[in-house]
């Protein structure tokens, strides 16, 4: 069973990219969004080795550089992923 | 057969509506006959402890609601054990204490997951 | 605004029929609540009614029925603490009527 989790704090003033890394399955994937976009600056996220993605227009809106750790996905992509996995668990 | 659903709280229960809007919703579905799990993690962890007193803040006793849990058919109550520790806590004994890696089986085994 | 009258008082009620202060309930007042839902309080709805209060004071909420029935059960045993004799006396639908008799808010986990 794999899930998507979604996260839309940024990791810098917020404990949900902490607390999901924590609990994280092997077979989960993180999509970051909104100011969680900023999580691809947290050495935290490639280290623990999960799947890592990040919403495009998030991205380039804050003018961050995706890492050759991460994927960008458009909304379409991010649909398809929550086809993907098994469930999607947002960080409310 | 209904789909299974896990309710993450992870709000202090003072703070905002979150812990309350966790707590309506299981249940709303434990009123219901739903298979339902209740997770408490991070500041969540902080709607366990004894003796609050929601009337100083002019609220609705959360805690009290909580001990109802068992009527509504909710007997699957679980806590974080790393949340409890880094603030100092022991685990309560209406709550099972769950390593991360057992969180993680958690989820696995839920249809569904709603986190708040 | 939905009021009750009993004797010389007059009570505010939500836009459900149910008591807006808690603390205004007594017996008197279930008497009229119940005779606005033609319904006659007999000793086996008291001692419901009375459950319900005592509910209330542990959990802050009034039950759906589930619970209202698995309570009911612990307090005083499956002979009563069944959905047969709880629909009978509170017109089939007891966890909204009874809550409503006891002067308790409307169950919110009760569509």
């Amino acid at each position: 069973m794999s899930t998507l989790h979604v996260v839309s704090h940024s990791p810098f003033s917020d404990s949900r990219l902490d607390s999901c890394l924590r609990i994280c399955g092997a077979e989960d994937a993180i999509l970051l969004c909104g100011d969680g976009a900023y999580g691809l600056h947290a050495p935290a996220l490639h280290t623990k080795g999960v799947k890592v993605f990040v919403l495009a227009e998030d991205m380039q809106a804050r003018n961050l550089p995706l890492p050759d750790w991460a994927d960008s996905v458009d909304y379409p992509g991010f649909v398809q992923l929550s086809i993907d996995y098994d469930k999607v668990n947002t960080w409310l | 057969m209904s789909k299974s659903l896990l309710v993450i709280s992870r709000q202090a229960p003072w703070s905002g509506p979150s812990a309350r809007e966790a707590l309506d919703i299981v249940l709303a579905g434990g009123a219901f006959d739903l298979p339902i799990g209740l997770l408490f993690m991070d500041d969540g962890v902080f709607q366990l402890a004894a003796h609050q007193n929601a009337k100083a803040v002019q609220q609705k006793d959360l805690s009290a609601n909580l001990q109802a849990l068992g009527l509504f058919g909710i007997d699957d109550v679980f806590v974080c054990r790393h949340s409890m520790a880094v603030r100092g806590l022991t685990p309560p004994t209406e709550a099972h204490p769950l390593s991360n890696d057992a969180i993680s089986q958690l989820i696995d085994r839920y249809d569904q997951v709603i986190t708040l | 605004m939905n009021t009750l009258t009993v004797g010389a008082r007059t009570l505010e009620l939500d836009k459900d029929g149910y008591l807006a202060d808690l603390n205004d309930w007594s017996a008197e007042v279930a008497h009229a609540l119940a005779a606005a839902e033609a319904l006659e309080l007999t000793p086996a709805h008291w001692e419901i009614l009375a459950l319900l209060r005592q509910f209330y004071a542990e959990f802050q909420l009034s039950p759906a029925t589930r619970p209202l029935i698995k309570y009911t059960a612990l307090k005083l045993g499956p002979e009563k603490g069944n959905s047969l004799h709880l629909n009978k006396l509170f017109n089939g639908t007891p966890a909204k009527l009874a809550a409503k008799l006891a002067g308790l808010p409307r169950p919110t986990n009760c569509l």
